[in-house]
């Protein structure tokens, strides 16, 4: 079988073959195109919004089963809205889609559409998108579902299912030729153990990486990151199948803490996680001190990489203030008021703001006054809200920039 | 105010061979960062946050250019950094990537690195030179107080790559006509095909896995017969794993490791530009005159 997924798959997943169903111009000059479309759901759940940046009142409604978690997939031609409570995920396609040609990016737009298909299941949670395959992981099925990136981004959803040996909060992930699953105890409310590789089919290509209470993952450069007790683990596709490495918590850290959350850098080889209510932590999976800690002046509630300027981060703590993050060197480089108050007391669900990145923009939910704010990056003034009904809660933005010949 | 005194030109380039290169232009003027290691494959390398941070400080940043570094512009993005970008292929004669690129085989799969101008223009010594000329200029143009220093380094060094050049060309002209073609790991060295005579064949996409691959593979190794190659080689960037199943099929063994992209340490065959190219004339002879 043909296997070059590290360059190949960010392609294939790009190219689509929407419609062109925009004016074009009458010249047929070719024309620079940048559009950002964002998927807002309900905090009481049930319905989804989508508008484009440029004009907002360009928006579209959709009906889900309940409260989602947006995530922008098969690069972006896709949007996964997957609804724990109530287990059921839906797709929207993006009706925004791009075809690499090296040098460019054509672009292509339509109007998002609602794709037919709904999944259905015991607890769907944690979605990795990584190596041409959407992951979907089960919490309470035992099971995850493979869906196939390049045909997601057509709007078909071609699913096979991966057994794991007990039902538990964990995620499922495609690296090299493997399969990477969490790995539960069958002791019940023992910790989760930690990763393996396995074949499709459910039996083990490797052994067990111990990671007790493994929690989320994500991928930059060559590396997948997990957190779990002990530090953070790291794995690599090698010649001879994956190999982990367990970057210890480090004895300058603040005690007690652990990182459960990881965001991956896209631009270079890094992480960002959270480590306590107050603290971040950048991870260096190659280079010493793998661990760099950012004390944060209020707890932490929602975070977020710039893909365009990939030394930075943006987090918003409970205080209202949105603080941008510098990973190079691993402090706070700009500060500024952007809401209210959010207290993080009270129920992890309960609506509070979050933050997606659209090209120089930082964009924010903030539900309890019904807007999304729009922050500059490069000022980091707000230049503008976007009034979405009822109580704009989990957000996704996808788009870009490409030609439009 | 001294050369001694001010601050040393902070440069960082971006691959071993071009790191050798700005080293013999540069000296003790230069405070030099590579940033792809002996025997990697910047094709696949990951920038690190300390690659940005030696960016950000970097007054020059040397690069091949044509695409060859794909982690670049992420790279420049993250370090914000102001410093000039010099890719020292420029003005240089290139040749066209036939099919838009080349592969690279990592961990057993073939990996397409795509570029519409083939890369190694290193290989061929006469090239080199107009690397170590476009070195010279911009650490002139960036420390124009030093830049006598580097003309003279520059030119010293251009003198013993005449020497070199003569040398590959004496070694390759040695050669039976009949005895003139190998087998390599990827598709690296038209430029020394060009320029010394040595025809190279190498697999085109094809992956080590599956039934597919396995036609991709009866057409090289038809290729190989047909041109009745003489050696195959390995490669200090890429498994063997693919030039052994072919060398089986064709009853070569492996004639040694060429270095393609990526010098060698400093204690291999092959730890600066100059040896890496006199250890690949004198591995590719040695191959074709035995027996
Ligand atoms: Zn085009
Ligand atoms: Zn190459």
């Amino acid at each position: 079988m043909f296997k070059y997924l590290a360059t190949a798959s960010a392609i294939a997943m790009a190219t689509t073959a929407f419609a062109q169903e925009h004016d074009h111009d009458h010249d047929h000059h070719d024309e620079d195109v940048t559009l950002y479309r964002v998927f807002v759901g309900d905090h009481a759940g049930g319905s989804v919004t989508a508008l484009d940046l440029a004009d907002p009142d360009h928006r579209w409604q959709f009906d889900t089963t309940g409260q989602v978690k947006l995530f922008g997939v098969a690069g972006g031609a896709t949007v996964a809205a997957v609804q724990s409570d109530d287990n059921a995920v839906h797709f929207f396609s993006s009706g925004i889609s791009f075809e690499d040609h090296g040098d460019h990016a054509d672009i292509a737009v339509s109007d998002p559409a609602a794709i037919d298909t709904v999944l259905t299941g015991p607890r769907p949670f944690h979605v990795v998108d990584h190596g041409g395959s959407v992951i979907i992981n089960y919490d309470q099925g035992g099971y995850a579902e493979l869906i196939d990136a390049h045909h997601l981004s057509h709007g078909e959803v071609e699913l096979t299912t991966f057994t794991q040996s007990q039902a538990h909060h964990g995620f499922v992930a495609l690296l090299g030729g493997n399969l990477l699953s969490t790995v539960a105890s069958d002791v019940v409310d023992a910790p989760r153990l930690g990763l393996q590789a396995f074949n499709a089919d459910g039996t083990p290509a490797g052994e067990l990486a111990t990671c007790t209470a493994i929690h989320g993952e994500a991928f930059s450069g060559a590396y997948l990151a997990a957190g779990c007790r002990e530090g953070v683990l790291t794995a690599t596709a090698s010649a001879d199948g994956v190999t982990y490495n367990m970057l210890p918590y480090e004895a300058d850290l603040p005690a007690g803490n652990t990182t459960g959350t990881l965001l991956g850098s896209t631009g270079i080889q890094v992480f960002l996680g959270n480590y306590g209510a107050n603290g971040l932590v950048v991870v260096d999976p190659v280079d010493a001190p793998h661990f760099r800690y950012i004390e944060l002046p209020f707890r932490r509630v929602d975070f977020a990489l710039d893909p365009v300027h990939p030394a930075n981060g943006y987090v918003l703590t409970e205080d209202g203030t949105l603080h941008q993050v510098n990973l190079l060197e691993a402090a706070l480089t700009g500060s500024v008021k952007v809401t209210e108050p959010y207290s993080m007391d009270g129920h992890w669900n309960d609506a509070r703001p979050r933050l997606a990145m659209a090209g120089d923009e930082v964009i924010i939910t903030d539900p309890n006054a019904g807007l999304l704010r729009r922050i500059d990056t490069d000022t980091l003034r707000e230049t503008g809200t976007i009034a979405v009904e009822g109580a704009p809660y989990n957000i996704a933005v996808v788009g870009g920039s490409g030609i439009d010949h | 105010m001294t050369s001694t005194q001010a601050a040393p030109l902070q440069v960082v380039a971006t691959f071993s061979i071009i790191g050798d290169m700005a080293g013999e232009v540069g000296g003790d003027l230069v405070d030099l960062k590579t940033l792809v290691a002996p025997d990697a494959d910047a094709h696949v390398y990951e920038p690190r946050p300390a690659d940005a941070m030696a960016i950000a400080r970097a007054d020059v940043v040397l690069t091949n250019g044509l695409e060859f570094e794909g982690f670049l512009s992420r790279l420049i993005a993250a370090s914000g950094t102001d410093a000039s970008i010099i890719a020292l292929t420029d003005g240089l004669p290139t040749m066209e990537e036939p099919g838009g690129g080349h592969y690279h085989y990592v961990n057993g799969e073939a990996i397409f690195h795509a570029g519409a101008h083939d890369p190694h223009v290193w290989q061929s010594v006469e090239n080199a030179k107009g690397y170590v000329a476009n070195i010279s200029a911009a650490f002139c143009a960036a420390d124009a107080d030093n830049c006598t220093q580097y003309q003279a380094n520059a030119a010293d060094y251009s003198a013993r790559l005449d020497t070199l050049d003569a040398q590959i060309r004496a070694s390759i002209d040695a050669l039976p006509a009949d005895r003139r073609t190998v087998v390599v790991a990827h598709n690296a060295f038209r430029y020394f095909e060009a320029a010394y005579g040595v025809t190279f064949l190498s697999p085109q996409g094809v992956s080590t896995e599956g039934e597919a691959a396995a036609a991709d593979v009866a057409g090289l190794i038809r290729e190989i017969r047909a041109a009745n190659a003489g050696a195959i080689f390995g490669e200090n960037i890429s498994d063997t794993r693919l030039l052994e199943r072919i060398g089986e099929e064709t009853g070569l063994t492996l004639s040694g490791t060429l270095y393609s992209d990526a010098l060698s340490g400093a204690d291999g065959p092959a730890p600066t530009y100059i040896a890496m190219m006199r250890h690949n004339t004198s591995a590719i002879t040695a191959a074709l005159t035995a027996e």
